[in-house]
């Protein structure tokens, strides 16, 4: 029978709050990722390494990825390297979050041209043959705004987040790509696009599960549309694209406190390209279906791994896509009370 | 609505429809049955470590709306004493009878060494009393019980063996609420369950302790009632003794509203307290205790977290309300409600102490392996839940006992003091407040039996039993009389060394430092419920006449000092009582009232 003085458990227990929630930021080639949409504490930033490696064998014409081309009878692969900056923040009382994105690394591709729009062919090379190009460089930075709509109150202090238990939310979220990164009219690939594109999306998400790290459960979806100005400089010709619809969804669940993993689902449609006004190919039609696996090895350190790969749509399409992603989160509030406990 | 949620729906559901087509099938029954027997019925419904000020009839904030319009119905009752801890009272309750006679002259768990194999120190109901369970059976009752036992384990020590035709019960002090069935004594690390005196295997999945004890509750007595017999039906809710566990769809029912802190929540007791006539506006309120800081002292953060445990503890209280009145409900369908007496109380004072830590024990024990193995989740969203040991700890024990000092384990009155409602055929004085009467958990059984017109028995079963030692309230009940004692009746309480005699308005207490100075100290309740000020020096005298009853008190009831106590570490894990510094300022925001003051007040 006796009593304890509390403030040494509590204080344990504050320090917990120095958990980042999330990052942000939709990246260009890939999905946005699980639990993309999750929300920080007000002034929580987050810095984001990733590194994709993809692949991608082509049998007909098909375009993937918003604004590049697929080549039918094509071998593609890609290494890129994403930087993610976000930072969690409030916005007319919302709480949003905005991110800047910029990527780089190399593409390589092999062309058989026998059946490849002849419009999309590399000046000097005929129906018949093939090619190989490659292009390496910067890719066309980007930036985002998120902010929720519904569902989450401001995440301001501490007691805001102690306070946050959502089910329902919904955010809007809209993403420009600036035309500056690397591109040689020359080239049928490149890392940059040499058009203005962008995004509009609506994430929204359930929370299912007992809003604790290890309970915490998510149904994710984010429908999106893309939208591209046109590239009057492709291989010297105008290249216009219809909008890109994607839908986006993600099923997340804790393991542990420290470990969660994710089914994920992409799915797009549309891109009709044209080509000087003529329509060109088919409109794309792809599901990728893959698995994302997140460990939080340090209060802000996280490592996180995703394999997806193409599965339903068009059938003459096989890519897979490998992505490794380390993520370095704080926020000062937090970083000051660990410091107070480590007594400097 | 959560699975949870959705599964207690449904059960209550069935339930109603069950009760719906017995109703229906009995209104045949009904001309078969022998007379009826027009004695009144007993509902005893008694709550586990619920605090003197929690409910809204005695100044709580908190959401009771069926005790509430009981109180209006009924009595309540301000100077109504239990002892500091739960067995303790069951025994007391159970017998008419001292604890120390009883056989839980201490908790069977905490004996001390030379206390061990003493009589009174059975740790269980001993056979030196007979229940009164036992004997309204005897006379004509149907007996039911559902809820907490803690008084034995044995065959012959369970409700069924000490009187009650049937049973729900959780035999031991306490545990998960729900159906993990995990035991707050790691020694059993399954709480043991009895239904009509066979021990469960399992239990529901969809259990929760309060919703259960009510469905067998309204159960037995929907299926006894063909018989045509009165029923005495004793509901030992086991809410809100911690772990603090909330049904899904309750958790958030207070969501914020604790976020200000302790002393704000306090001081607004107070004033309805005054306001509700409970306590005097002169009345001395006991200052925060000495190791608690000020509420307003702490982060924003820090006190959501705490918050946080009274928003469960208050939504455990308004669950087992809600509860209540599903018995209510059930009584006034099948017309037995206005034939039917009810008691409703506590078992004693607030819980401030870490049972949690108690329970856990330290790294490498097999407490702490239990607490690994059943409730080691306890992050902030996910307290109140399955898996998960929540108390909410000294200061908010201390808003649970506004406006007494201390709390449960200890003889101070935020240990000791309970609310009390009486209703019922008889009751006289409807939405009374009595503050005149001086009245003891020991009085229940003999006025359960003048009730039932049962003259309490010399012997049973052939053997000799201890007397009652409570007084039948009765005569207090029907108006007669204010009170069942007069200035000059007392009342003693002895446990873990601490002690206390209360005679009129004055009380002795002796508490282990650092919650008391190891010697008597003499309060006077009128004016200082909160126990503030030791009038030793003032009023010698008195403090001599209440130490020789005491000494009375010991030796009439053959109390055994024990060698050892929990208490006897408290003030090596306590700092050294203060009354008032910089930092622990006194709780009401205002200065304390002035000694000087205060005796003139006293008229010295």
């Amino acid at each position: 029978m006796y009593t304890r003085n509390m403030q040494s458990r509590l204080l344990v227990n504050l320090v917990s709050l120095a958990m980042f929630l999330s990052f942000s930021g939709a990246v260009l080639a890939v999905d946005d990722g699980a639990r993309a949409y999750w929300k920080g504490r007000d002034g929580t930033q987050v810095v984001s390494f990733q590194y994709l490696n993809l692949n991608m064998q082509a049998t007909d014409s098909q375009q993937f990825d918003p604004g590049h081309y697929i080549y039918p009878n094509s071998d593609t692969e890609a290494n890129i390297f994403i930087m993610n900056w976000a930072r969690h923040m409030t916005l007319l009382n919302r709480p949003s979050s905005l991110s800047l994105n910029l990527a780089g690394g190399s593409v390589d591709i092999d062309v058989n041209t026998s059946s490849a729009p002849p419009q999309f062919l590399p000046s000097g090379v005929g129906a018949g043959g093939s090619f190989r190009q490659s292009s390496s460089g910067y890719a066309d930075p980007s930036a985002q705004l998120d902010v929720n709509l519904f569902g989450t109150s401001p995440l301001k202090s501490g007691v805001d987040l102690l306070n946050y238990e959502p089910t329902w939310t919904l955010d809007a979220a809209v993403m420009l790509a600036v035309p500056i990164g690397e591109y040689d009219d020359d080239k049928v690939v490149n890392m940059g696009l040499n058009r203005w594109y962008g995004r509009v999306a609506l994430p929204m998400k359930y929370h299912f599960g007992v809003f604790s790290p290890g309970y915490m459960s998510s149904f994710e979806l984010t429908p999106s549309v893309w939208l591209f100005a046109e590239n009057d400089d492709f291989v010297g010709q105008k290249l216009e694209n219809d909008p890109l619809f994607q839908l986006e969804a993600h099923l997340t669940n804790d393991f542990t406190p420290n470990f969660f993993g994710s089914l994920d689902l992409l799915y797009r449609s549309g891109f009709q390209s044209k080509f000087n006004g003529v329509e060109v190919g088919d409109k794309l039609d792809i599901g990728d279906f893959g698995f994302t696996l997140n460990y939080q090895v340090t209060d802000n350190i996280t490592f996180r791994t995703s394999y997806t790969s193409n599965v339903f749509g068009d059938s003459d399409l096989d890519s897979s896509l490998i992505r490794m992603q380390v993520v370095y989160g704080w926020n000062q509030a937090s970083e000051n009370l660990k410091k107070l406990r480590q007594g400097h | 609505m959560s699975l949870m949620g959705k599964y207690s729906f449904i059960s209550s559901a069935l339930t109603l429809i069950s009760i719906l087509g017995s109703v229906l099938a009995h209104s045949d029954d009904s001309l078969q049955t022998s007379q009826k027997d027009n004695r009144p019925n007993i509902l005893l419904v008694v709550a586990d470590d619920l605090g003197y000020s929690d409910l809204g009839s005695y100044g709580g904030e908190i959401k009771t709306p069926v005790l509430d319009q009981l109180a209006q119905e009924g009595i309540r009752y301000t100077d109504f004493y239990v002892s500091p801890t739960c067995s303790v009272t069951r025994s007391m309750l159970l017998s008419g009878t001292d604890n120390h006679v009883a056989g839980l002259g201490n908790m069977g768990e905490l004996n001390a060494p030379n206390q061990v194999g003493k009589p009174g120190y059975e740790g269980v109901l001993n056979k030196r009393v007979a229940s009164v369970a036992s004997l309204l059976r005897d006379n004509g009752y149907n007996t039911y019980m559902t809820g907490k036992w803690h008084l034995g384990l044995k065959p012959d020590q369970i409700p069924h063996a000490r009187g009650f035709d049937r049973d729900f019960s959780l035999l031991v002090g306490g545990g998960s609420h729900f159906d993990d069935q995990w035991n707050i004594e790691w020694q059993i690390p399954k709480a043991p369950y009895t239904e009509d005196g066979l021990t469960l295997e399992k239990l529901p999945e969809d259990f929760y302790s309060t919703k259960n004890f009510t469905d067998k509750t309204i159960q037995f007595i929907e299926e006894g009632r063909k018989d045509g017999k009165p029923f005495f039906a004793y509901m030992a809710y086991t809410a809100p003794h911690g772990p603090l566990h909330v049904p899904d769809d309750w958790l958030r029912r207070y969501k914020n509203r604790y976020d200000e802190g302790w002393d704000g929540i306090r001081n607004q007791r107070l004033i309805r307290m005054q306001e509700l006539g409970i306590i005097d506006k002169e009345a001395n309120a006991a200052d925060r205790l000495w190791f608690l800081p000020r509420s307003t002292s702490l982060t924003p953060a820090l006190r959501v977290m705490l918050g946080r445990k009274m928003e469960l503890y208050a939504s455990m209280v308004e669950y087992m309300d809600d509860q209540v009145g599903r018995v209510f409900d059930y009584l006034r369908m099948i017309g037995e409600y206005d034939n039917t007496i009810i008691i409703f109380m506590s078992d004693n004072g607030a819980e401030g102490n870490d049972l949690r830590g108690m329970v856990a024990g330290r790294v490498g024990s097999l407490g702490f392996l239990h607490a690994m193995n059943n409730f080691a989740e306890n992050s902030h969203n996910s307290l109140g839940r399955k898996g998960t040991y929540a108390e909410y700890g000294p200061a908010w024990a201390q808003v649970s006992m506004t406006p007494f000092r201390l709390y449960k384990g200890l003889v101070a009155e935020g240990g000791i003091r309970s609310p009390l409602i009486v209703s019922g055929p008889g009751v006289k004085g409807a939405g009374e407040l009595n503050k005149e009467a001086v009245l003891h958990v020991m009085d229940i059984a003999p006025t359960l039996l003048e009730l039932a017109g049962v003259e309490p028995p010399a012997t049973y079963k052939g053997s000799e039993i201890a007397p009652m030692q409570g007084k039948s309230w009765v005569d207090m009940l029907e108006g007669n009389t204010p009170s069942p004692r007069t200035q000059n009746d007392w009342l003693g309480w002895e446990l873990f060394g601490n002690r206390a005699i209360r005679q009129g308005e004055w009380k002795i207490t002796w508490h282990y430092k650092p919650f008391g100075t190891q010697g008597w100290q003499l309060f006077n309740l009128a004016n200082d419920p909160g126990e503030q000020y030791d009038l030793s020096d003032k009023f010698p005298e008195k403090k001599k006449s209440l130490i020789v009853l005491w000494d009375d008190y010991k030796k009439k009831n053959g109390v055994v000092m024990g060698d050892r106590s929990p208490f006897e570490g408290a003030n090596k894990a306590l700092p050294d009582l203060v009354t008032e510094s910089d930092n622990y300022p006194p709780v009401r925001g205002v200065e304390a009232i002035p000694y000087e003051k205060f005796l003139k007040l006293l008229g010295q």
